[in-house]
């Protein structure tokens, strides 16, 4: 039997929506005894920098990632980015346009809530709430809360956030893709059959989908989720096999904010992995000594 | 530990819902948590979600009432694979349907023209649902004619399970309404019963009916004199092990005829052993429960007591291939030790013995038991007829069969060899001639009687009509050369057999073969 060591590489810091800094995440990190791990926080590579001056001597090994959201008229997708090049240009730019995009999303919802509703936002709390790397729906409503607009977050969201829909200005997925593989890494479709976390996608509309973003240059799914049943993650194998794609495991772990362990990839370390994900690992070792030399 | 999910569950309630869920579980036991899923409409990815980690953290994890559309995505992601997932059950009231039929375990009902709904007794009954299903799935499988049912329903507080039942009538029914109609469903009856008790059944698939017999007998250890309880046990005992399949209810109300094919129901008391665990069960529900009180299987059956008394005796006399009084009282006999030994443990066991009726029931029965147990040696019976495909190399099959009667019968082996010769012969000439070039089957009979100790050995066969008695005999005075080939096996089956004669009746030819030991 195999044994092969702990990994991963889908986790969220307070660079989005995670509760743990970057710092905390590493230390959580080598508390789990996991040997590789990716911090892929939403449009924001903040982690990326952080990080890699704390690690030491025998720390876990360190990828460079991020999970991108994006969007099409075939739908919505969460892509992530592994093993770029933080500094290069296509990257900073698409964190950029992701970014500006989040800003002016906050902006459009502060304007609705305080025209439709009458609520007003302190100054204080304005500069906090843009100081924040990636500002969302959560924290205009963690504010709602604590000024007394809304009794919990959830009806925050429901009630008032949610009321407001948006002419639709988005990354493409083609867009992060391509800006992913210009800035050296590797792009690989996050929890694949939930969409974009809400939906359901299996079987021969799977297929197409990964097919589809393939055209655009996609190279992996993550098929080992914490959120998948082993029908789930054996359908995805299945697909990556046939198609060639990387596979990738992630947890998607947000602190406090979601009842996620460190770790749960649903990958079984003492079982055989398949060749889609040894290949990444071997792929990715390179491409990171390539960026350290 | 049951929670209960409401309404949707997606991204914009799933940490909230989650939190819900965490709060309730809180300083509870982990063990047989329920998920009570009549009220949600909805659940996305992210509901899915939660449901796999309460289930992480919950390993018995259940969910029940699951609507249809939320157990097409359960089933979808593979969530019914890895734990109970219970779909939420059609309720069904059952104002003004018939009941057609009734077994141990619950009651048939007609819904509708097509469909029939099989009512359980007890509450909890999902688990004999799923019993009976896989039980009638097997029977199918092994070539028996049944329904397998189709859905689960809910009804009062019971559940049942859904059968299609196309224009079906109960025997009970027919013999009912069309008394004429006897020989009929005797025919049929004992053509299933056959069927049923000649089907092998792998090993474990099925209870074993004679550690059940035993269950019942080491009960009635405290209600009989010691030696005859002693004697009661060691008679079941002495029943070898049988793989093949018995019914355990086998009823009129439990055969159905559904235009012209016959359907045996209400399988689940499927089990193997000796049939005449099976004639036990038959002569309680034909006459034993209502031999103190006729009345009795005219509310269960809706026939009298004579015609269920009559259906009974034409039943065994035909199941044993045998219109020889003895013999079927000699069965009967046997039969009536397990049946009422099985009749005395339910009465105790459900009425107990506070109501008079009960109590004279049982004294009646107990009465019976104990003369029985008196003369009783063996519950061990032969049948008296053998059905068998008419092909040469059956032919061992058909000695066999007919030497264990005549051994039984003290047979001289003179006498014993001699009949051999003349069963060959007509056994090979009807597996020869009676249905080139199709196939066919043959009966053969054999029944001894006392007074002049003699043997009859008949052969039936619905093949083309033949009669080797009209055949003339061949001279046997002229040189072998000269002799006509045929009509030899006959000839020498005439001078053995004290008497020949044959029949074409029914479609059939009968060939009786008569001899004196």
């Amino acid at each position: 039997m195999e044994q092969h060591l702990k990994i991963d590489l889908h986790m969220h810091s307070t660079v989005s929506d995670g509760t743990d800094t970057p710092e905390e995440i590493l230390a959580r990190v080598r508390e789990a005894g996991i040997a590789l791990f990716a911090v892929t926080d939403h449009d924001a590579v903040k982690a990326g920098r952080i990080i890699p001056p704390l690690l030491a001597e025998g720390d876990p090994a360190f990828l460079t990632g991020a999970e991108f959201s994006c969007r099409d008229e075939e739908g919505k997708y969460h892509i992530l980015g592994y093993g770029y090049d933080p500094d290069a240009e296509p990257i900073r730019k698409l964190v950029e346009t992701g970014h500006g995009l989040r800003m002016n999303k906050v902006q459009a919802r502060l304007d609705f809530l305080k025209k439709e509703f009458g609520f007003a936002f302190p100054e204080k709390e304005l500069n906090w709430l843009f100081a924040q790397d990636n500002p969302g729906k959560p924290h205009i409503a963690n504010l709602m809360v604590r000024l007394g607009y809304a009794e919990t977050k959830e009806q925050a969201i429901k009630d008032f956030i949610n009321r407001i829909h948006f002419r639709n200005e988005y990354v493409r997925p083609e867009q992060a893709i391509q800006s992913i593989l210009g800035g050296g890494g590797i792009p690989v479709l996050a929890h694949p059959s939930y969409g974009d976390g809400d939906q359901l996608i299996l079987g021969a509309e799977m297929e197409k989908r990964l097919q589809r973003l393939m055209e655009f240059g996609l190279q992996g799914v993550e098929a080992f989720y914490s959120g998948f049943t082993p029908r789930i993650r054996g359908e995805l194998l299945s697909f990556a096999e046939r198609l060639g794609l990387y596979v990738t495991a992630g947890s998607d772990y947000h602190g406090k904010n979601k009842l996620i362990d460190l770790g749960d990839t649903g990958l079984d370390e003492a079982a055989a992995w398949p060749e889609g994900l040894r290949r990444f690992l071997n792929d990715t070792e390179k491409k990171q000594k390539k960026h350290e030399i | 530990m049951t929670i209960e999910l409401k309404g949707r569950i997606d991204s914009n309630n799933a940490s909230q819902v989650e939190k819900s869920i965490l709060a309730q579980l809180e300083g509870k036991s982990r063990e047989a948590v329920v998920l009570d899923a009549a009220a949600l409409e909805y659940i996305s990815s992210a509901g899915l979600r939660i449901i796999l980690r309460i289930k992480k953290n919950c390993p018995d994890l259940r969910i029940v009432n699951v609507n249809s559309e939320v157990y097409e995505i359960l089933d979808m992601t593979g969530f019914t694979e890895m734990m109970t997932v219970e779909k939420a059950y059609r309720v069904v009231t059952l104002d003004g349907c018939e009941e057609i039929g009734r077994g141990a375990n619950g009651s048939i009902y007609r819904i509708d023209q097509d469909n029939v709904i099989k009512v359980y007794n007890n509450a909890d009954a999902l688990a004999d649902i799923q019993h009976e299903r896989e039980v009638a799935k097997l029977a199918l499988i092994l070539g028996i004619p049944t329904a397998i049912s189709y859905d689960v329903v809910r009804v009062g507080d019971s559940y049942g399970s859904v059968f299609e039942l196309l224009n079906a009538r109960s025997f009970s029914k027919i013999l009912a309404e069309e008394p004429e109609k006897m020989d009929f469903c005797v025919q049929e009856y004992v053509k299933m019963l056959k069927k049923i008790h000649e089907t092998q059944v792998p090993a474990g698939k099925l209870p074993d009916m004679k550690e059940t017999a035993l269950s019942w007998a080491r009960f009635m250890q405290d209600h009989l004199p010691g030696e005859a309880g002693k004697k009661l046990l060691a008679l079941i005992e002495a029943v070898p092990h049988d793989d093949h399949m018995i019914h355990g209810d086998y009823h009129t109300k439990n055969l159905m005829l559904q235009n012209d094919e016959v359907l045996i129901i209400d399988m689940d008391t499927l089990a193997v052993g000796h049939p005449i665990f099976e004639l036990a069960s038959m002569f309680n529900s034909l006459v034993g429960y209502s031999e103190l009180d006729h009345e009795t299987i005219k509310r269960f059956q809706g026939f009298d007591y004579e015609t269920g008394r009559r259906f009974w005796h034409r039943s065994l006399s035909a199941y044993l291939g045998t219109n020889c009084e003895t013999k079927i009282r000699e069965v009967e006999d046997k039969a009536r030790v397990l049946g009422y030994t099985r009749m005395i443990r339910r009465s105790i066991r459900r009425k107990g013995l506070e109501n008079e009726k009960t109590r004279a029931e049982i004294a009646l029965w107990k009465e019976e038991l104990l003369a029985l147990l008196e003369k009783t040696d063996t519950l061990l019976f032969s049948l008296n007829e053998l059905e068998i495909d008419a092909e040469e190399d059956r032919l061992q099959e058909v000695q066999a069969f007919v030497d264990e009667h005549l051994e039984a019968a003290d047979c001289p082996v003179k006498a014993q060899m001699q009949i051999a010769v003349a069963v060959e012969e007509i056994f090979v000439n009807i597996a020869s001639y009676a249905y080139v070039p199709e196939k066919g089957k043959a009966k053969v009979r054999v029944e001894v009687s006392d007074e002049p100790v003699s043997v009859t050995i008949t052969f039936v066969d619905h093949g083309i009509p033949y009669d080797p008695v009209a055949r003339e005999d061949p001279d046997v005075t002229l040189p072998a050369s000269q002799r006509d080939i045929g009509g030899l096996g006959i000839f020498m089956t005439k001078q053995i057999m004290d008497d020949v004669a044959y029949e074409y009746k029914d479609g059939q030819n009968i060939l009786t073969l008569k001899k004196r030991l």
